[in-house]
């Protein structure tokens, strides 16, 4: 176990080396944050003044070298447009990203969960059809479009929640639902397929057969079994939903780490971009290992291989 | 699959009805919105497009945050309701000799912390903005070599060359006076943080990303302001800052666009508000290279442009056409030129003496923010038999290649838009005129010699004849395609009441709300 947990720690570490050197390189072909801080009469002396002030002027593998002994403090550099460390931004806009990721998660599990299981187990009925209809409307509506409507709807016409914005906990209720909507569509859909197959196995009859009642058999036999690609789908949404919804946040005007994000973009922030780059990856490697090793808690024949 | 397997009907609505308790409990503990409607008596709530970079006003040059600090600070310099410069922080000022600007300050003026604004805080505001370690984007003082003190309430600017508008420059943020002492104490991060100026509101608290609070300065030197508390509230989704006014979460929705504008129609309890705006749009085109370099060429384009019916329909009237580059409001505006007239008889007359009466392709670039307009541009040319071939680039590209020092980077021709802030002609021509300047793709002497006069005098009347005469070469040589200057579009809550100003910043000193 302890062997396999290096491995995988070590492969974390890798990918997080690989993607910061990228990110490096790529983010300078994506154009000029002096440029960008400019207006357009400023004149080439003025421009060359500002480059060379904020550094950028040095080789560029002089940077690089810079930019990846910072790393190892910490230290992502100054971002060019807020004036401050880009690592103290990112974590301001952590917790709420993380409140908002947590409730549409919430709101995922507790629709996707029993939509999956009534599906499942009234399989071929007008139920199913019905539930499975609505999981495809959910997964194919785009979040910026019920957004709106939910806005439009419990905001401007019955008032009873706020249209964007963050302070308490009603806030948070349209973002989480337009957030988790699509997850909690995929989520049923795959419960539902990985729990007909599991229904379909001989030991459910053995537990029917020995006289469980229906819950107790879809509970305790069914869902148990069926909840291993879920567990890894979930881990995957966690991931995304800490990496920012960038088209959720946008509508609803909820400052997290997506919206950070295009904001790094549309300057050209060079630090600001790399340090949201890096830190959407290490989410995702991290999320990727905490699936991983709670696999190998779950089912002890993935530690062999 | 026997009917024992599966849960029995409760057993279902027993997993349904937990799903559906937690969403109504979500739902009741929040039936009180709290979008600031308990305080809406005294607060005013503005929405920007985007948060604010930074607070320290010499630090930033992007729209939102100046919005909220022209709030927070005053300039030496100010433009009235009606566009005239008037005095702000200096009551008077006069040129001393040709690199020497004497500014006269108010007495009496303290900053929110109670430090003094005195001659040693404008020089020291002016040497802070011009040190390259501040790394300012503002650049309209980069003549200004210095600032003495000559008593407390006396101080001169010195340039290195002429600038004759140098006055019209410190009504913008380059003439933003900040506290030396709180700047020396806290330090630059501190002041960005929680800035202390000396202009109407106070700095109250910034939550990054969602609002930004100001409370009335109560000891503010041209009255304390009736507006108790103003908010700004950042809604990047201009869907949701519509949402946002109809549900009475904000009062006044900035950077409207006229589609959104439409959109909003007559609905009760607020209006769309239509500001003239200074901003001018106009298409460069390339005069060194390809047809574009025949003058004839240049002035048939202009004649097939329906510049009106663009501005009806494209931008649902929300412009005023421009004879040329400079808006009707800046000084060296001449009313006597006219622009140039639509007639597509003439532009094909023009194109065929010029040996193009077949047409030619050509391209035409621009940020994917003025794309309506550009389409447009390329169906009234098409006209004419000139095929237009539309890049959109995304707008930071575009402004990338905008300032690029390849000036042919955006090809032979680019829609552009440039806003003269000074209301001074000078800032509309200098960047696109004279033929070493950055954005420049004209070269005439003639043009030169011009620009070189008005931008070098402190004489108002001759350098209205230059800009007269630079006007009517404009229209001869035609080395862009005229077009609009764009209004500014709110929509604003009737609650409020309250005069925008030409240049766009949201300055709220003066607005008031209505009880009702």
């Amino acid at each position: 176990m302890i062997r396999f947990v290096g491995k995988r720690v070590g492969h974390t570490l890798l990918v997080l080396f690989c993607v910061a050197t990228v990110s490096f390189f790529i983010v300078r072909l994506a154009g000029d944050p002096v440029q960008q801080m400019l207006p357009p009469e400023a004149t080439a002396e003025q421009e060359a003044a500002l480059r060379a002030s904020l550094g950028f002027d040095r080789p560029l593998l002089d940077q690089y070298v810079s930019y990846m002994t910072g790393l190892l403090s910490l230290d992502f550099g100054q971002s060019v447009f807020f004036h401050r460390p880009a690592f103290e931004i990112i974590l301001e806009r952590l917790p709420l990203t993380i409140d908002l990721a947590v409730a549409a998660m919430a709101f995922t599990l507790i629709v996707a969960i029993p939509a999956g299981i009534i599906a499942a187990v009234r399989r071929g009925t007008a139920t199913d059809t019905s539930v499975m209809a609505s999981v495809l409307v959910g997964q194919s509506t785009p979040a910026f479009w019920v957004g709106i409507l939910l806005i439009l709807i419990f905001a401007v016409n019955l008032r009873w929640l706020p249209a964007s914005g963050v302070g308490s906990p009603a806030h948070l209720v349209l973002p989480a639902i337009t957030l988790g909507l699509y997850s909690a569509a995929m989520i049923a859909r795959l419960l539902r397929s990985s729990l007909i197959d599991v229904l379909g196995e001989d030991y459910i009859r053995t537990a029917r057969a020995k006289g469980l009642s229906g819950v107790r058999t879809v509970a305790s036999h069914g869902l148990r079994n069926a909840a291993l690609p879920v567990v890894t789908v979930v881990g995957l949404e966690v991931g995304s939903l800490l990496g920012g919804a960038i088209l959720t946040e946008q509508v609803f005007s909820w400052p997290g780490i997506g919206r950070l994000t295009v904001e790094a973009i549309t300057y050209r922030d060079y630090p600001l971009m790399q340090a949201t780059v890096l830190f959407l990856a290490a989410v995702f490697v991290i999320v990727n290992l905490i699936v991983d090793l709670s696999y190998a808690l779950l089912d002890p024949r993935v530690r062999l291989t | 699959m026997s009917d024992r397997v599966l849960p029995t009907r409760r057993d279902v609505f027993r997993i349904g009805g937990l799903a559906a308790a937690t969403v109504s409990l979500g739902a009741c503990a929040s039936t009180k919105p709290s979008g600031g409607q308990a305080d809406a008596s005294a607060a005013l709530r503005v929405s920007l497009a985007a948060d604010a970079t930074t607070l320290d006003p010499h630090k930033q040059g992007d729209l939102p945050s100046m919005n909220v600090l022209i709030n927070i600070f005053d300039t030496l310099t100010v433009r009235d309701t009606a566009d005239k410069l008037v005095g702000g922080l200096a009551e008077r000022w006069e040129s001393k000799d040709d690199t020497t600007w004497r500014f006269h300050l108010r007495k009496n003026v303290t900053f929110h912390n109670g430090e003094p604004c005195d001659a040693a805080a404008v020089a020291y505001s002016i040497e802070r903005l011009i040190d390259p370690d501040t790394r300012s984007p503002i650049v309209e003082l980069r003549l200004v070599t210095g600032a003495k003190v000559i008593d407390p309430h006396t101080v001169d600017l010195l340039t290195k060359e002429p600038d004759p508008i140098l006055p019209a420059k410190l009504s913008l943020f380059g003439g933003v006076i900040v506290p030396p002492g709180y700047i020396k104490e806290k330090g630059d991060q501190a002041f960005a943080e929680h800035p202390v100026g000396t202009g109407p509101f106070t700095f109250e608290g910034w939550q990054r990303d969602s609002q930004i609070t100001l409370k009335a300065n109560p000891k503010y030197w041209n009255g304390k302001p009736t507006i108790e508390r103003l908010t700004f509230k950042v809604m990047p989704d201009p869907s949701s800052s519509l949402a946002a006014l109809q549900s009475g979460e904000v009062d006044i929705v900035t950077g409207l666009t006229p589609d959104a504008a439409e959109q909003l129609g007559q609905a009760p309890g607020f209006k769309v508000v239509t500001s003239p705006g200074v901003r001018t749009y106009f298409v460069s085109l390339d005069t060194e290279e390809g047809p574009l370099k025949d003058k004839r060429v240049r002035q048939a384009l202009n004649h097939a442009l329906d510049v009106d019916a663009l501005i009806t329909s494209v931008l649902n009237g929300a412009a005023e056409r421009t004879p040329t580059l400079i808006p009707r409001q800046a000084f060296g505006f001449d009313p006597a030129i006219q622009p140039i007239p639509h007639d597509l008889a003439k532009a094909k007359s023009l194109l065929a003496e010029a040996g193009h009466d077949g047409g030619f392709a050509v391209k035409l670039s621009s940020s994917t923010a003025d794309k309506d307009v550009v389409q447009a541009i390329a169906g009234q040319l098409a006209q004419v038999g000139i095929k237009v071939e539309v890049e959109l680039l995304d707008p930071a590209t575009f402004k990338g290649r905008l300032v690029s020092d390849n000036r042919k980077a955006l090809g032979a021709m680019y829609f552009v838009g440039n806003s003269g802030w000074t209301m001074d002609a000078s800032s509309n021509l200098q960047s696109f005129v004279r033929h070493d300047r950055r954005q420049s793709r004209w070269n005439n002497p003639k043009a030169d010699e011009l620009i070189d006069k008005e931008e070098q005098s402190v004489d108002q009347e001759m350098r209205g004849q230059a800009f007269g005469e630079l006007q009517k070469m404009l229209i001869d040589e035609a080395p862009f395609l005229y077009l609009y200057q764009a209004s500014i579009l709110y929509a604003v809550s009737d609650r409020v009441q309250w005069k925008t100003n030409a240049n766009g910043t949201l300055a709220m000193a003066t607005a008031r709300l209505t009880t009702s």
